[in-house]
């Protein structure tokens, strides 16, 4: 479903992933793991066309991503890091319009539309301007408009981050049932229990390049793992050392009085003085 | 599949998702369809929630409108009475005409590139158009769409009261009226696709470079518009309204006529309309028939511009929004090393960040405010300096008042008529005074809005909430005060305008620029808009309006308070005035102390003016909840 062959690409003198190659079959959900700024956003970026590699290619069911970016996009969803909605639209109308935009009939999209409002509980907002909703509703309505075409691979980045425990739990058992219709799922996380739980095969990236592809199995089969958990695993990959020591805090002391008075001037004023305990 | 806490789970619908690409056509109408909606929207939000904004904003309209229409009309009717010969008042007003859709179709090349830069590569919603399988070609179209409205509609409103001031002058049939949207509407699109084409090609050949590229084509609309008017002052003082005077004027205009100017087109073909009805012998064609050929002539190359916009961005939009978010930041930097040689490289490479950190030190080591007011100041001028879309603005507006006050002495009629130097140079401060209100209103009002956005910051320093508030005011005066205060000294200079009068220049700049600053800070922090976060959307609100037409007043207060006694003073003086020797029965001594009367009244009221918003500000400020 996924293919990475040699994919490079830099940020001028910077480079943020590193002849990165990578195959990734249908029915697999694959986990991309590494610290901040390893060149995970910049490969799902590079994989959903927003991006384009230095050198290499990405292809997505066996379209070339730069060459055929709509083929590609219509056989994604995907669920950025931010995600996006109109606020001057319903919820209904963005599902509407995605829908549209997805080539499906009026019919068609009123039963996807019904379907997903069901499945991630939409009902009671989904008729109000998207402006008026939570980070949660928000979330979910922004799963609901990427699944709407039953896309064969679901690409998404840090998708449980502002999701209360309830709705991971639903989106945890969204990506298993889809791997078990042979539908592929690309999720790049920070938590490692996530994909701990969920990843059929785990990629560590660091620095830009691929230090790790395999199963939590295949770790300890390889003896890599040996009893450490994977955050013990991972920490000793990207740090070089199981447990980061904090750097030494500087010594000088910090004044706690630098709140200063109401006047332009600082000059304290008396709502800045202390109250006095009553004798 | 198990669903945590659904009652029922839901069942899957039985029709399969076909994965096949929208039509051309379903695209047109999901996109058509996004806008209206959109549209709608925000028409009955702002129908039912603020219909006070909305009454306020059709009256500023209309009565701006309404002032234009006025004065062409007036201007319209004096040349029809100075130039009696009609070939040459038809000659006159097609190149007025030619000029002024020529002067609007460089401004509209500049905005709308600016603005499709904007929201082709940093709008919030690319991201995800760009992973809808609509094409590449679709998503930029939909942007261009919005850029042509939105940098049109202030063209229409401002050319539409002029053309039917000229309609309504030379008496002209009704097509004239009919044809007047076709053509201003045909137009408009021709500067935007060119500024699209510019805005795609600069972004995917030059990422690096765009700022340099911007500042290069304001050099160059200041340069073009120093050269015109250089070229229009050569009149003698004397020579005013006669024939010659008129073929030198119109000579020094011909570049305007280009036959492959749309502008020349626009203008061919409006004039043609307002001919009177007539029947010409054969073969000459009549003019409406003239008219409709210049207007098939404009939409067929809107069409065509278009049509080049639309294959160019679903050729360069994709690898330009790659290349320009893959620039490295510190690329801009290197940019100078590059083009200077290697031994001076490292020194021009260290000079605008060796400045501006000097700058900063400067503005640190005042001896205004507490330090964290001036820390916060700084903060706010390097979001400034960093953020094009303010210097540009304020650069372009600021250098073009600034070419025109530095040509204005040989451009004057009768400069040593004291009277008209007088009303001049208080016209010219009026005219630096409505140019800061646009900024405060634009980019000091929703400061206050934008703040509050991340006030979970600001709020867990150990800062007073009224030092946000007044680093905003000092940030806003000290940014305003330099430039007006230069402007006005420039133009009195020019003028030749005695110290008394420039000294009471002065103290009005000081007092606008305290006003006004104060207007838009006290105003932002009253009413606040957290929702918004573009600056133009909160400055476009109820708030915003409010702070521009307050703003006008002030002006018009504060100058009418200075400016009409001055003005009756050096009357009496140099016995100079277009009415009676003495204006309203009045004696020297009683202008003389309308005089310092107005001086002190306006004081009072600048001070007003400051401090009142500023009050009401802190006031709302000091309760708000974020």
């Amino acid at each position: 479903m996924i293919e990475l062959t040699h994919v490079r690409r830099t940020f001028g003198q910077t480079v943020a992933v590193e002849d990165l190659s990578l195959a990734i079959p249908p029915g697999e959900i694959f986990a991309f793991l590494g610290p901040n700024g390893a060149g995970k956003t910049t490969t799902i970026k590079m994989l959903v066309g927003l991006l384009q590699p230095s050198q290499g290619s990405l292809r997505v069911a066996g379209w070339d991503v730069v060459k055929h970016p709509q083929q590609v996009a219509q056989q994604i969803g995907y669920v950025p890091d931010e995600p996006f909605l109109y606020d001057k639209l319903t919820g209904r109308e963005f599902l509407e319009f995605i829908a549209q935009v997805r080539g499906m009939d009026p019919k068609q999209a009123q039963d996807r539309i019904a379907y997903q409002a069901e499945l991630f509980q939409l009902h009671g907002f989904l008729d109000q301007l998207t402006d008026t909703y939570s980070h949660g509703m928000k979330q979910r309505v922004v799963f609901a408009s990427v699944l709407l075409h039953d896309p064969p691979l679901l690409v998404a980045d840090e998708p449980m981050v502002g999701l209360d425990p309830k709705s991971v739990r639903l989106v945890k058992d969204l990506m298993r049932a889809r791997a078990a219709q042979g539908k592929t799922v690309f999720i790049s996380t920070h938590t490692l229990t996530l994909a701990e739980e969920i990843a059929d095969r785990i990629g560590i990236l660091h620095r830009g390049q691929l230090l790790f592809v395999g199963s939590l199995a295949q770790m300890r089969q390889q003896g890599l793992m040996q009893d450490k958990s994977l955050e013990e695993f991972f920490l000793e990959l990207t740090d070089g050392q199981g447990h980061a020591q904090p750097p030494h805090a500087p010594v000088e002391n910090i004044p706690l009085a630098a709140r200063e008075g109401a006047s332009i001037w600082g000059l304290p004023s008396a709502s800045s003085v202390p109250p006095q305990e009553d004798c | 599949m198990a669903i945590p806490w659904a009652i029922q789970e839901p069942a899957e619908p039985a029709t399969t998702v076909p994965l096949a690409l929208p039509t051309p056509s379903a695209e047109v109408r999901a996109f058509g369809q996004l806008r209206f909606r959109r549209f709608r929207w925000a028409m009955r939000m702002g129908l039912s929630g603020s219909r006070l904004r909305l009454a306020l904003i059709m009256v500023l309209s209309l009565v701006l409108w309404g002032v234009i229409f006025w004065l062409c009309w007036d201007g319209f009717l004096f040349l029809r009475s100075a130039v009696a010969h009609t070939p040459t008042h038809d000659q006159i007003v097609h190149h007025v005409f030619g000029m002024y859709l020529l002067a609007l179709m460089l401004m509209l090349i500049i905005s709308s590139g600016i603005l499709l830069y904007g929201m082709l590569f940093w709008g919030p919603d690319i991201p995800f158009l760009l992973t809808l399988p609509a094409s590449t070609e679709r998503v930029f179209l939909h942007k261009f769409q919005e850029a042509v409205w939105l940098s049109s509609w202030a063209f229409v409103l401002l050319s539409s009261p002029m053309f039917v001031a000229y309609g309504l002058a030379a008496d002209s049939p009704w097509y004239y009226y009919l044809l007047l949207a076709p053509f201003l509407v045909a137009f408009s699109y021709i500067p935007a696709a060119l500024g699209a084409l510019l805005c795609l090609a600069v972004v995917r050949w030059f990422p690096g470079a765009r700022m340099v590229f911007l500042l290069g084509v304001i050099l160059v609309l200041l340069a073009g518009t120093a050269w015109v008017v250089r070229g229009l002052t050569g009149a003698e003082p004397g020579d005013l309204l006669t024939p010659h005077w008129f073929q030198s004027i119109l000579q020094r205009l011909q570049f305007s006529q280009h036959r492959l100017l749309p502008s020349w087109w626009v203008s061919m073909g409006l004039l043609e309309a307002s001919q009177p009805r007539q029947v010409p012998a054969w073969p000459v064609r009549p003019p409406w028939a003239e008219s409709l050929l210049f207007l098939t002539l404009t939409i067929s190359n809107a069409l065509l511009f278009r049509q080049i916009a639309g294959w160019s961005g679903r050729s360069w939009y994709r690898t330009a929004y790659s290349r320009l978010h893959t620039q490295h930041r510190r690329r801009r930097q290197g940019l100078l090393a590059a083009l200077a040689g290697s031994a001076v490289a490292g020194r021009l490479k260290q000079l605008p960040s060796t400045v501006i950190r000097a700058v900063d030190r400067f503005l640190l080591r005042l001896p205004i405010g507490a330090r964290p007011i001036r820390l916060l100041v700084v903060k706010d001028f390097r979001l400034f300096r960093r953020d094009p879309l303010q210097w540009s603005q304020f650069l372009v507006f600021f250098g073009l008042v600034f070419f025109y006050f530095l040509h204005m002495r040989p451009f004057s009629y009768d400069i040593h008529h004291t009277t008209w130097v007088n009303m001049v140079s208080f016209l010219n401060l009026s005219v630096v005074g409505l140019l800061l209100s646009t900024f405060t209103t634009r980019f000091i009002f929703p400061a206050i809005s934008l703040e509050g956005r991340r006030f979970w910051l600001l709020g867990l320093l150990p800062l007073r909430r009224e030092q946000i508030l007044w680093s905003k005011f000092l940030y806003a005066f000290g940014g305003s005060i330099l430039p007006c205060s230069l402007l006005v000294l420039l133009s009195d200079w020019k003028l030749g305008i005695s110290p008394l009068i420039g000294a009471i220049h002065q103290l009005t700049a000081v007092l606008l620029a305290l006003g006004l600053s104060g207007i838009a800070v006290g105003l932002g922090a009253k009413m606040p808009n957290f929702r918004e976060t573009s600056p133009a959307r909160i400055a476009a609100g109820f708030g915003g309006t409010l702070c521009l037409v307050l703003s006008a007043l002030y002006i018009v207060l504060i100058v009418a308070l200075t400016a009409l006694p001055s003005h009756f003073w050096l009357a009496f003086q140099t016995g100079q005035t277009f009415w009676t020797p003495r204006p309203f029965g009045l004696w020297e001594k009683d202008i003389r102390f309308w005089m310092l009367g107005g001086i002190g009244a306006s004081i009072l009221l600048g001070l007003a003016a400051t401090a009142i918003p500023l009050r009401i500000g802190f006031h709302a400020f000091r309760r708000m909840e974020f």
